[in-house]
């Protein structure tokens, strides 16, 4: 037994320690690339407004002196206390107004991601029990197409249609303008709930719906596709044989002991998928003017300031590799052989 | 064990190098389906827009503000934007801005991919773990995002969305290269190559590259596709071609604002963006399917 | 006549795209009784697996012809739904590879209870079956056994897992699909001698389906020889040993070595004809010996030896001494 939590505990350190390197590159990527911007990080740091003086003092607190190594070192440190920079067009730190506006993109994601579980993973579980020739080219190509879709296109063809003409759902925003609900989590949907509104609730929801299916459609056909040909290559194995000789019933048979099978992939794909939403969702919000992550990467960049399009890779830096060490961990608890291997020892 | 009797499966031989190339590259014989007819002439269609549009079209930045937005017609095919600029002759002169800028950035990320796969494979062991690490987070990283980041550092622009698109590409590349060498190596013939003497240089260019690539053609021609995908993408943000190109995405974003009452400023540019991606991913298909003899629309058992 | 399974005439082909048809086997017909044990026998390519696999109607795109009734239900032509209460309870499968039938991601005992718990079975009721079921197969400790997974065992211990859930609804005929071929030579004895004692302990029919001569020795009563489709001898395990009368099966048994015959080992020259170029004659006619121009011409019928055998040859019994 103490053994078992020796090897868990082994495991968990060398999960952290991995992200820590995998992080730590990716910083040092990144001040790099910070390094090539033209112009004075210092003086866009204090403004345009700024004393000689100032930015003086600006340079040395950004540890923007010294060589090379120096500010490397010093760049380290700042990150270790998490301070990702000061932004050139708000003079404020960079990471606090991610962060302020994170939760909404995070909605947006988990949103998009419930729509591809329920919608996605069934349809391509029926087309691959269905396996018929005549569908097959149709299949394809709307699989083909719907992988292939802009995301801002899409975005604004259906806010057009769904919003615009037929006045369905709401043309942009979060909630509408004068529905009021404390934050407390950032959520609205949460929030919402939190504060015992149902008319705020559904209408979060409402706004939520066309950018979360908009930004589920990529998505949705490159997993349709991987959980149809996966689901396939399980279902000629050998032991799906053996029990369907022993009369179980179709359902049960893809349900108990074929699915099973696919999750592993389908976790690793769906974690990838967590963290490029995160990028899609750049396109998707400001289309549908929405606050988040994404619209605040595209200001950054309309305003030329570096230091927090920068601050905000790292930050998706941060969620790619939490996400990778929560999907590998679901692995473990699932999955005895990746236990084994992982952990060692008696699963 | 009695002559008559065996194992129903006969191990695969070793392939034969020497013509590995020209038995992957042989199309094999297969009737051609309307589906495949209609994607190579589409993909004709693209190319020859793209080495012929700019040649052929009127000038593309005359604006003028008496005909603008105008629904499409007989003058103008695809209607015009805000500053009276005909769509369709600027979507077909953005062919070439998109297909050369894609083809050039996939050519960029392979060869990358295939060298740093290489070394990794070939390597001392250090290389292989600390490359391993950068593609494990190349992979997992959104590349639109690392794409703004590289564009935020260099100033946005076409050139620089190349770039971005070439580091965020080679990790996939990368990592399915080490993959099937990886099994390459394993395959007795590489063995028996190495005992004959072979040096790790004739080893790569003879017998690993050959047998692994092939694969690989058949994702790169997809992806030649879904880079004009993410290529528009990144000048709808801002971060890539600018105003006045006429490429797909920032055509886009240009006339995002009228979109809803001049739905053709928004349509035609990304059907364009849509078109080539779906031909190209059927193009890889496609290859796929005449590649890989041992891909089967049927499964059927014959046996005992 | 106690005859639990009859197959009458069965005919299986394959269709392909283009709607070529394919005959695999071709007019098969054989009949085993309650508690019986019967060997079929044959090399790759013969048809014995699709055989014994249209029984439970496992390759749903073949086409059946001919009859197959089991208890007096007729098999061919019955919809999926109907299917799947004889499988399992009715007729039980033995798969051949133990490795790659069992699912990796299961306990054993979630996939030995999982017929039971689909039709219904509680838990624990399920769970105390598959323990005594996994006993009487020979697995010690089954109890604990049970939590364990396909990986952590040995081969010959999977292959009573296999055996297990073939028995665990109690079917009256069980099919064993080379149940031997993928084990070392040791644990093949124990697991052969395991599906006699199983067999009479239970009253169970059993049909063999093997290319392994040994076998048929071990544990059949009645053999049924296949070649490229058909069935060209059949009769009681003696009399295919001792007086083998079809010239394919005189050459299968003196390709065996034997530990009371010190003659030399013959092989036969050539393989199987492919299913789509099976001549018209005896289908064993481009092989045999003996082969005359009535044989390449003319199909023989299964006809009665005076060892009380059947064999399809216009020349059985073959008086000549094989030559050396």
């Amino acid at each position: 037994m103490r053994n078992h939590i020796i090897q868990i505990a082994a495991f968990a350190a060398r999960k952290i320690v991995g992200a820590i390197v995998t992080l730590w590159f990716l910083a040092t990527v990144v001040f790099f690339l910070g390094r090539l911007t033209p112009g004075d990080e210092a003086r866009a740091a204090a403004g345009a407004s700024a004393t000689p003086e100032q930015v003086e003092a600006i340079r040395r607190r950004l540890g923007l002196t010294g060589s090379l190594m120096e500010q490397y070192l010093a760049y380290l440190g700042r990150l270790a206390h998490g301070d990702l920079g000061v932004s050139s067009s708000s003079q404020g730190p960079v990471a606090g107004a991610i962060f302020a506006v994170l939760p909404h993109t995070a909605e947006l994601v988990v949103t998009s991601m419930l729509i591809i579980v329920t919608v996605a993973i069934p349809l391509a579980v029926w087309s691959a029990v269905r396996a018929s020739g005549a569908g097959d080219t149709l299949r394809r190509l709307v699989v083909i197409i719907a992988a292939g879709m802009p995301t801002f296109w899409a975005a604004i063809l259906l806010q057009s249609l769904v919003a615009g003409q037929w006045r369905i759902l709401p043309i942009s925003g979060i909630a509408t303008v004068g529905i009021q609900v404390p934050p407390v989590t950032g959520l609205r949907t949460i929030d919402s709930v939190l504060a015992g509104s149902p008319i705020a609730f559904w209408d979060a929801v409402d706004h939520l719906i066309l950018p979360a299916v908009v930004l589920a459609i990529p998505f949705s056909g490159q997993l349709f596709r991987i959980v149809r040909a996966e689901l396939l290559r399980v279902l000629a194995r050998e032991h799906i044989e053996v029990v369907r000789a022993t009369g179980v019933s179709g359902r049960h048979v893809i349900w108990d002991h074929a699915f099973p099978q696919i999750v592993n992939p389908v976790l690793l794909i769906l974690g990838v998928d967590f963290a490029g939403m995160f990028g899609s969702a750049v396109l998707v919000e400001s289309v549908f003017g929405r606050d988040g992550f994404g619209s605040f990467m595209t200001n950054a960049m309309a305003q030329k300031d570096t230091a927090a399009v920068l601050g905000g890779v790292l930050v998706i830096g941060i969620i790619v590799v939490v996400t990778s060490i929560v999907i590998d961990t679901i692995q473990i608890i699932r999955d005895p052989r990746v236990r084994a291997k992982q952990i060692g020892g008696a699963a | 064990m009695s002559t008559l009797t065996g194992p129903s499966r006969v191990p695969s031989s070793a392939p034969d190098t020497r013509t590995v190339w020209v038995r992957y590259l042989r199309p094999r014989p297969r009737r051609s389906s309307l589906l495949d007819i209609v994607t190579i002439s589409v993909a004709a269609v693209l190319v020859l827009a793209a080495v012929f549009g700019p040649l052929i079209a009127p000038d593309i930045d005359r604006s003028s503000i008496t005909e603008a937005l105008q629904a499409p017609s007989f003058a103008h095919l695809f209607g015009t934007d805000q500053q009276g600029r005909d769509i369709f002759w600027r979507v077909v002169v953005g062919a070439r801005y998109t297909l050369t800028s894609a083809v050039i950035i996939v050519v960029g990320y392979a060869l990358l991919g295939v060298l740093i796969a290489t070394l990794a494979t070939t390597g001392p062991r250090w290389t292989n773990e600390m490359l391993t690490r950068f593609i494990d987070l190349g992979i997992a990283f959104p590349s639109l995002v690392f794409a703004l980041g590289v564009a935020a550092a260099l100033g946005p622009s076409l050139p620089t969305a190349c770039i971005a698109m070439v580091v965020t590409g080679w990790p996939m590349t990368a990592r399915l290269l080490q993959g099937i060498m990886k099994e390459t190596l394993a395959l007795p013939f590489v063995e028996a190559a190495t005992v004959l003497g072979a040096s790790p240089l004739r080893l790569m260019a003879h017998h690993l590259l050959p047998n692994s690539l092939p694969p690989l053609w058949i994702k790169w021609t997809g992806d030649i596709g879904n880079t004009a995908l993410v290529l528009g993408a990144l000048s709808f943000i801002g971060a890539g071609a600018q105003p006045p190109l006429p490429e797909w995405g920032a055509m886009v974003a240009a006339s995002q604002e009228v979109a809803m009452t001049a739905w053709w400023t928004i349509l035609f540019p990304g059907l364009a963006i849509v078109v080539t991606t779906t031909t190209f991913g059927l193009l890889g298909d496609m290859l796929h399917a005449r590649m890989d003899p041992s891909r089967s629309r049927t499964r059927r058992r014959h046996g005992e | 006549m106690s005859e639990l399974l009859e197959v009458r005439d069965l005919c299986i082909s394959v269709v392909a795209n283009d709607g070529a048809r394919t005959l695999l086997v071709d007019t098969v017909s054989f009949s085993i009784d309650a508690g019986e044990r019967v060997a079929l026998v044959g090399e790759s390519g013969s048809g014995k697996s699709l055989t014994a696999r249209a029984l439970l109607g496992l390759d749903r795109q073949m086409e059946l012809d001919g009859s197959i009734r089991f208890k007096g239900t007729e098999l061919v032509g019955m919809p999926e739904r109907e299917l799947r209460k004889i499988r399992g309870s009715g007729i039980g499968m033995v798969f051949q590879d133990p490795l790659s039938a069992l699912n990796p991601l299961m306990t054993i005992g979630d996939q030995v209870t999982a017929p039971l718990r689909a039709a219904g079975v509680s838990r624990h009721a399920a769970w105390e079956r598959a323990r005594r079921t996994l006993e009487e197969l020979g697995v010690g400790d089954a109890e604990s056994r049970m939590h364990a997974y396909p990986h952590q065992f040995s081969g010959g211990m999977r292959q009573r897992v296999v055996i297990a859930i073939a028995l665990i609804s109690e079917p009256e005929l069980l099919v064993a699909d080379e149940p031997t071929t993928a084990l070392d030579v040791r644990v093949q004895a124990q697991v052969l001698r395991l599906l006699a004692e199983i067999a009479d302990a239970r009253g169970l029919a059993v049909l063999f389906i093997t290319h392994d001569v040994g076998v048929v020795g071990e544990l059949a009563r009645r053999v049924e020889v296949m070649y490229a489709g058909t069935t060209v001898e059949r009769g009681s395990v003696e009399a295919f040993f001792r007086s083998p009368a079809h010239p394919y099966t005189r050459g299968l048994l003196s390709a065996v070595p034997r530990l009371d015959d010190d003659s030399r080992l013959l092989s036969m020259a050539g393989a199987p004809p492919a299913p789509a170029s099976r001549p018209s004659g005896c289908v064993f006619s481009p092989r045999c010996p003996y082969a005359t121009e009535r044989c390449r011409d003319d199909r023989p019928a299964l006809h009665l030896t005076a060892a009380r055998a059947e064999v399809a040859c216009h020349y059985s019994p073959v008086e000549a001494e094989v030559p050396a």
